[in-house]
Order: C-alpha cells, then sequence, then structure tokens
C-alpha cells in the first residue's frame, strides 16, 4: 500500500472500509507531562482517527482500548537554515489511548468514538509505566583478556589523576 | 541456510496464528538460532511461550499461559536482554527474489510482523532521542523500510498480472490524458465524487481546456520541448510503456461524467 492512495468514498450503506496491510506505523513515546496510570502515549501518521487507533490496537496488538483522544501537535515554522530559508519541522498527532479490563464488555455498545467518562466503572484498571530502556549494565570482561587490561590501566590512570587527600582540597597552584 | 531459516520464520508464522499448540522443536530452533531474518522478532515470540505455568497436552506440547493485553504493548520494546545493549544483532533485509517465492498467506503475515518491529524501533528511536543517547543499531530500521517496500512490490506486481490477465486493463486506478489552462498536457487521475462532474463546482474551476488568449504562446514554447525531444536525449528521457495513447492525441473536450 503505497502513501498516495485515496480510499474509497463513503456514504451511508456502504460496507465497512477494510484495509489490508497499513501502511500507518505508531511509536510509543514517553509522556511529556505527567500522565494518569492507564494512560499511554502514541505519535501516530495525521492520517489516523480515534477509530482507526482502536482497531489497529485491538486487532494487531490484541490490547483491549477503552478511551482514545487525539490532538494534532503544530511545529515550528520560523527556524532558518544556513541559507536563511524557513525549515518546517514536521506536524504529528498524538493519541492519548486509555486501557481497559477485558472483561468490560460495555464499550461494545458505544460508538467507535466514544469517549469513556469517570462516570463509567471499570473493574481492576490496567496500568502502563514506560519502562527505561536504557540502563547501563555492569559488564565484566573476561579475567586475561586484552580487555581487562585495558580497564585496569585506565582506572590507574584516573587515580593519578585525582588530587592528593592529604592536601584538603586545596589545589596544586598553591605552592608547597 | 537461507531455506531452513525461512523455514524457521514460516513455521514460526504457523505458530504465531495457532499460537496454543507449541511442539518440543521450538528447544531445537532455539539452539540452532543464527543470524536470521528477523531474529530479534523470533526471539521475544520464544520469550512467552517459554515463561509458562499451565500444564498441556502430555508430553508433545509445552504449556503456555495466556494474559491479555500486557504483552501487547510490550511488543512495542526489544526483549528486555537487549535493554542497554550498544548493539543488536539483526539479519539481513528481504529481497524481492525471496519474497517472490512465497504464498499470499505468508506476505499478509510477514507485512505485519515488520509492521510491528517496525513499531518497537520507532519506539526506541523516539525514546533513545529524549535519553540523549545513540540508538542501538539503527540500521534495523533502513532494513526493515527496505523489507516492506519490496514486499510491497511484489504485491503490486501479483495484482498487476492478475487484473491483466482478469480484465486486460493496465492501470488500477482509471485516468485520461487532459490539457491543463497552460496548454501542457499531463495524465490526470480520476477520482470518486458523490455529485456528477457538471455539478460540481469545484471541479468545473480546473478548467481541463486552454483559453484562447493563452494559445499562441504555447506554440513557442511547444517548438522548443519537441524540438528538445527529437534528440537523442530526448528520446533517452521520454520512455513510454508501449500500447498507451501518446499525449500528442489528448483532446481538450468536455470531461466525461466519471471524473
Amino acid at each position: 500500500m503505497a502513501r498516495r492512495l485515496i480510499y474509497p468514498l463513503y456514504q451511508i450503506g456502504n460496507p465497512q472500509l477494510r484495509i489490508f496491510r497499513p501502511p500507518f506505523s505508531l511509536t510509543l513515546v514517553r509522556p511529556g507531562k505527567e500522565q494518569p496510570q492507564d494512560t499511554v502515549q502514541f505519535r501516530i501518521p495525521m492520517e489516523m482517527t480515534k477509530c482507526d487507533v482502536r482497531n489497529y490496537l485491538e486487532k494487531i496488538y490484541n490490547v483491549p482500548v477503552g478511551a482514545v483522544r487525539t490532538r494534532i501537535q503544530y511545529c515550528t515554522n520560523k527556524k532558518r537554515n544556513h541559507l536563511n530559508q524557513k525549515v518546517k519541522r514536521p506536524d504529528y498527532k498524538v493519541a492519548y489511548v486509555q486501557l481497559v479490563e477485558e472483561k468490560a464488555n460495555l464499550r461494545f455498545y458505544l460508538p467507535c468514538h466514544a469517549v469513556t467518562t469517570g462516570s463509567i466503572l471499570w473493574v481492576q484498571q490496567q496500568t502502563f509505566e514506560f519502562p527505561d530502556i536504557f540502563t547501563e549494565k555492569d559488564v565484566k570482561s573476561a579475567e586475561g583478556s586484552v580487555e581487562e587490561m585495558q580497564e585496569k590501566f585506565m582506572e590507574d590512570e584516573k587515580q593519578r589523576q585525582k588530587p592528593d587527600l592529604r592536601r584538603g582540597g586545596v589545589t596544586e597552584w598553591f605552592g608547597l | 541456510m537461507a531455506a531452513t531459516s525461512v523455514g524457521r520464520v514460516l513455521t514460526l508464522c504457523r505458530q504465531f496464528q495457532n499460537a496454543f499448540r507449541i511442539s518440543t522443536s521450538l528447544a531445537v530452533q532455539q539452539s540452532a538460532l543464527t543470524l536470521t531474518k528477523s531474529q530479534s522478532y523470533l526471539d521475544r515470540l520464544t520469550y512467552p511461550l517459554l515463561s509458562s505455568n499451565w500444564h498441556c497436552h502430555v508430553g508433545q506440547y509445552r504449556p503456555l499461559h495466556t494474559t491479555i493485553s500486557r504483552r501487547g504493548l510490550e511488543e512495542f520494546f526489544d526483549i528486555p536482554e537487549n535493554w542497554g545493549e550498544p548493539t543488536v544483532k539483526s539479519g539481513a533485509p528481504w529481497t524481492a527474489k525471496q519474497l517472490r517465492t512465497k504464498s499470499n498467506e505468508d506476505l499478509h503475515k510477514l507485512w505485519y510482523v515488520l509492521l510491528k518491529e517496525k513499531n518497537m524501533l520507532l519506539t526506541i528511536e523516539q525514546e533513545s532521542k529524549r535519553q540523549r543517547i545513540q540508538m542501538p543499531s539503527p540500521e534495523r530500521l533502513k532494513k526493515i523500510e527496505r523489507s516492506m517496500k519490496r514486499l510491497d512490490t511484489v504485491v503490486k506486481e501479483r495484482e498487476d498480472a492478475l487484473r491483466l490477465l482478469q480484465t486486460g486493463q493496465e492501470r488500477a486506478r482509471p485516468g485520461a490524458w487532459r490539457k491543463d489552462i497552460f496548454g501542457r498536457v499531463y495524465w490526470y487521475r480520476f477520482r470518486e465524487h458523490a455529485l456528477p462532474w457538471y455539478m460540481n463546482k469545484r471541479y468545473k474551476r480546473k478548467r481541463f481546456y486552454t483559453p484562447l488568449f493563452v494559445t499562441p504562446h504555447i506554440s513557442r514554447a511547444l517548438i522548443h520541448i519537441t524540438s528538445y525531444q527529437n534528440t537523442e536525449q530526448g528520446e533517452r528521457k521520454t520512455n513510454r510503456t508501449p500500447g498507451e495513447v501518446s499525449p500528442n492525441e489528448a483532446c481538450d473536450c468536455i470531461p466525461c461524467f466519471f471524473a
């Protein structure tokens, strides 16, 4: 499915449009502002709607979705490059997806784009926390290897560079 | 090697569909895993199947637990083993030649495999930008994009062949050669409208004909263009497919109903 496709016109009574091999990709992002525990934040292509996001997550990822809210983030056109031309940072759409428990079947009776407010109580709300992906692991290289010797050498060098503790924080600039 | 790896991917696709039956051949696969295409995806598939505490049929099948949704959102991230690694190994992208050997069903499943992988990589890329850390092995994104492009090409080829055989139509989307107000001829692709063209005000504003006061100025421009086209350079550049109506035969007539 190429990008510049035009989908068939929809009029009342037409069959539901089905897209095989969707060309859309979602990006899960860490929320900039504090979000409720059950809310997941995505960056989605501009062409997608709330219904699309819901169907996407339910069909492809098997994630039961409660409410979806979207907004379009406008990015600046003010920046200029080295030729003094205006450079546009591309806009993007953000979707806030609230998760629900599978047992709550009420959402099947609601339309696709319904916003479920706090008045409907869900049993056992699911939570999602954005994980920390880039934790540094403590890698211990094998004994007798070149890397271990290199690491030891670097550590010794660092020790030599540190100032003398007996001077009590006073720099070497002052004589003696 | 390629055949067995491909077989492994296929079998895992089938397993992904029938997610409740896993045979003990999985152990063999995992131990023999080398650099295959979408290896990280294979690893992530085997992971949930290994963490199990539900006893299935005697002997033959491994137990499997099925929790909902948490697994779904975890697919946006890599396997926990690869978190914090500076580089992640990945196989070669799919080539068009390899994809042509696959059935339509397999291509359909592969598209979704690639799509999920792409989503995962985009998530990691965005997070790395946020944390101001280099993304581990960014070449994976390019590989995925190329594979998806090639898959799309193969599917289009098959659709084109089918359409040519069944209907004889060369293009999927109907269109016509039309003149614009500047006298230039171009291929206009039809769109679907809810109204006929003579009631469509926006469409009538487009004017697929050249006004009389423009036509005298076209000739000079046309001479220049045709003289270039008749030279060797021009003929090399304009490679038109055989059997197509040439733009010179386009008429600036009133557009038809299905416009």
